[in-house]
């Protein structure tokens, strides 16, 4: 038992601070490749090639003044960032990161908690991430940050019934909530994953996940163009830093959710081990929200709503209805 | 650990609720009931219901409480409530006896020992199994009265709010802007 | 685009394209199909097809369109006015300013101030000049009128300087000795234009 307490307290360590500095290295990343995209260089000047931009840009927002307006509700105000990343890193706890290893000569589950209902706990963990925004444009009384709030809600109500509905036609197929059923259904290769049999969840979890993220096709919770910057108005420094890094810790957890539930997971995949296989697929995912981000123009917040309620959730209940059907045919 | 886990969740919960109850602040209120539902699924959680853990955080804090929290988005969050005070001593009587009321309804089996499984958890069976076992044997009717009372209620939801949905407010023309104006 | 093209402010009588946008969908339905077949075209794919291909062009084919400016600069007009320049007479290296005031006389800005004297061989000699590029606007005026090409405009426009009016000496903008041969003859402003002989009239001398 005392082993068991210990050794997930090292997991979660490791994967907060691995996770963490990973977010950190996504904003490097993220500025390149929209740099490259759109045929200039990004950071160069600190570090080779930028890389320390990342240690730059932290030493900057760990100096910035810590700002309270007058009017805000200073204690919710500066919990609000802390629920937003807290709630990404516990999303994290039920995801299989990598395949197991041995390591020293005792096996070593890359899992914080083998939940027999995994799937649910992450969406239900980012649901309650919706609270970050939330509380943070309720509490610092701006007309900016009250509309944030107000769409983070409407966002985060509306796309997570796409979520839900898109990932229940899969769940149907492996009948278990568990994530390592789902990686462990699809062990047989690639024509064994679950993207061939439901393409249209797929496309549907991604077009979901984009809004729960807060994307950019859908990034209108912190629209600059339209609401200065949404809920993050009046933040700065570290307490701001913490939305960002919620939100990168947020991406790269779709990322794992995206590829465990339909693109095999950390199966082995052809001659690439397991391990590389899904950091692979992850990167793929990631690398894949900065493209969309370089290329397309994001919505109407009524349009986002249209999408939602209109072409998303019926397709998704059809998508399931016809899955029953031939299930049980 | 499990209990010391236990009282640790018990007295959050119950120090969140208070506040609920007792601050005048909108926001305070909101919060702390939210942190009150996410602590009652980690209750959920030790008892080894994962499923209903996983669902009360979905379904209270994820959908309901946002709600809420859309609601609230119509006052002032930031301010404090005038509370309208009624006698005090009424007020705390009749709230006492009936939460001393509540505690003896639900101790009262514990205490006598008689707490027993109507349908245990078969051999096996993974946490959302049993819960589906049960839910679609013994209690499928009023789970489907239920759900058709959702399915009333959002449709009613509908109908209620969607009067001028095909009304474009952005697209009207200025005469019938002017005509809404004189009705008012 | 070319330079013509590109200098054409005659909007309206330019040959546009239009773009043939098609019907706009009027009912619901049409509504419907315009959103169906656009999603069955994968239409949103072209877009993210274009920002691919940037990144590989830019990556791999060397179009990078950043200029890391301190370190490269990019080719300017020889036309361009920036910090004047003194020219040498390519023969004896003697600088061609024959002290006649001129451009000290045009300058609008007044911002030029000069001296000469008579040397021992009876020649006038600049003794001193300075102009004030606090005060100078870069109109251009003293290369203009310069009978001997001897002040022109050249192309160093970083002129940031710590003190507010930055003065420079005639030793600071002739040119140096030693670049003499690379002294261009025609590359700055204030200059002979390449068909200046073309553009020269008689001066009538009946009356």
């Amino acid at each position: 038992m005392d082993g068991y307490i210990i050794a997930t307290v090292i997991k979660a360590v490791l994967v907060l601070s691995i996770i963490a500095a990973l977010a950190g290295f996504g904003t490097y990343l993220e500025r390149k490749v929209l740099a490259f995209m759109q045929r200039r260089l990004g950071p160069m000047h600190v570090g080779p090639y930028g890389l320390l931009q990342l240690a730059a840009d932290g030493i900057k927002l760990f100096t910035k003044e810590d700002f309270i307006p007058s009017g805000a509700n200073r204690l919710i105000f500066m919990i609000a960032p802390m629920i937003t990343a807290a709630t990404a890193f516990i999303a994290l706890a039920a995801v299989p990161l990598l395949p197991e290893f041995k390591l020293f000569g005792v096996t070593v589950k890359p899992i914080i908690s083998d939940l027999d209902i995994g799937i649910l706990f992450v969406l239900g963990m980012m649901a309650a991430g919706l609270y970050g925004p939330l509380l943070a444009g309720m509490a610092q009384n701006n007309k900016w940050g009250l509309l944030g709030a107000a769409r983070t809600a409407a966002v985060f109500l509306s796309y997570e019934v796409v979520t839900g509905l898109s990932i229940l036609a899969p769940i149907m197929i492996v009948g278990s909530l568990s994530l390592i059923d789902f990686n462990n259904y699809q062990a047989g290769g690639m024509g064994e994953w679950l993207i061939w049999k439901q393409p249209l969840a797929f496309v549907l979890f991604l077009i979901a996940g984009f809004a729960e993220t807060n994307r950019t096709p859908f990034d209108l919770i912190e629209n600059e163009s339209e609401i200065i910057a949404g809920y993050a108005t009046e933040y700065s420094g570290m307490r701001w830093g913490m939305f960002f890094i919620g939100e990168y810790a947020n991406m790269i957890t779709i990322g794992f959710l995206a590829s465990l539930v339909f693109l095999g997971g950390f199966n082995d995949w052809g001659f690439l081990p397991g391990g590389l296989a899904i950091i692979l697929k992850v990167s793929f995912f990631f690398f894949f929200m900065l493209w969309v981000r370089a290329s397309w123009p994001h919505i109407r917040p009524d349009q986002l709503m249209w999408l939602c309620w209109k072409v998303l959730m019926p397709l998704a209940v059809i998508n399931v209805t016809i899955t029953g059907f031939v299930m049980m045919v | 650990m499990e209990t010391f886990a236990f009282y640790l969740f018990s007295i959050l919960i119950v120090g969140l609720f208070c506040v609920t109850v007792m601050s005048r602040n909108i926001l305070y209120a909101m919060t702390s009931l939210a942190a009150g539902m996410v602590l009652i699924s980690g209750l959920f959680f030790l008892l080894g219901a994962d499923f209903l853990g996983v669902v009360q955080l979905i379904v209270y804090v994820g959908a309901v409480m946002a709600l809420y929290a859309f609601g609230m988005m119509f006052f002032d969050a930031t301010g404090t409530v005038k509370e309208n005070n009624t006698p005090a001593t009424t007020v705390f009587l009749l709230g006492g006896l009936s939460a001393v009321v509540l505690v003896v309804i639900f101790a009262a089996p514990a205490i006598g020992g008689n707490v027993h499984a109507l349908y245990p958890t078969p051999e096996g069976a993974t946490n959302p199994q049993a819960v589906g076992l049960v839910l679609f044997t013994k209690y499928l009717i009023p789970f489907e009265v239920a759900a058709v009372m959702l399915l009333v209620a959002m449709i009613a939801g509908i109908i209620l709010a969607g009067k001028k949905m095909d009304k474009s407010l952005s697209r009207m023309k200025d005469e019938s802007a002017v005509s809404e104006k004189d009705v008012k | 685009m070319s330079l013509e093209q590109f200098k054409n402010r005659n909007v309206g009588t330019q040959n546009y394209t239009m773009l043939d946008l098609g019907e706009r969908p009027k009912t619901g339905w049409d509504r419907f199909k315009q959103v169906a077949r656009r999603s069955v075209k994968l239409e949103l794919f072209t877009g993210l097809k274009v920002t691919f291909r940037e990144m590989i062009k830019a990556l791999f084919m060397g179009e990078m369109h950043t200029i890391k400016y301190p370190f490269e600069k990019l080719p300017i007009s020889p036309r361009y006015r920036a910090i004047h320049e003194m020219k040498r007479l390519l023969e004896s290296g003697h600088y061609r300013c024959i002290g006649c005031g001129l451009c000290e006389k045009i300058c609008i800005a007044d911002c030029i101030r000069m001296d000469t004297r008579y040397d021992e061989n009876q020649r006038k000699e600049v003794s001193e000049y300075t102009i004030n590029f606090g005060r100078c606007i870069f109109c251009g005026y003293c290369a203009e009128v310069c009978p001997e090409l001897a002040i022109v405009h050249g192309g160093r426009y970083e002129n940031a300087s710590e003190q507010r009016a930055s003065f420079a000496l005639f030793e600071d903008m002739l040119t140096p000795l030693d670049q003499l041969n690379q002294q261009q003859e025609f590359p700055g402003f204030g200059a002979v234009s390449p068909d200046a002989d073309k553009k020269i009239k008689k001066t009538p001398l009946a009356y």
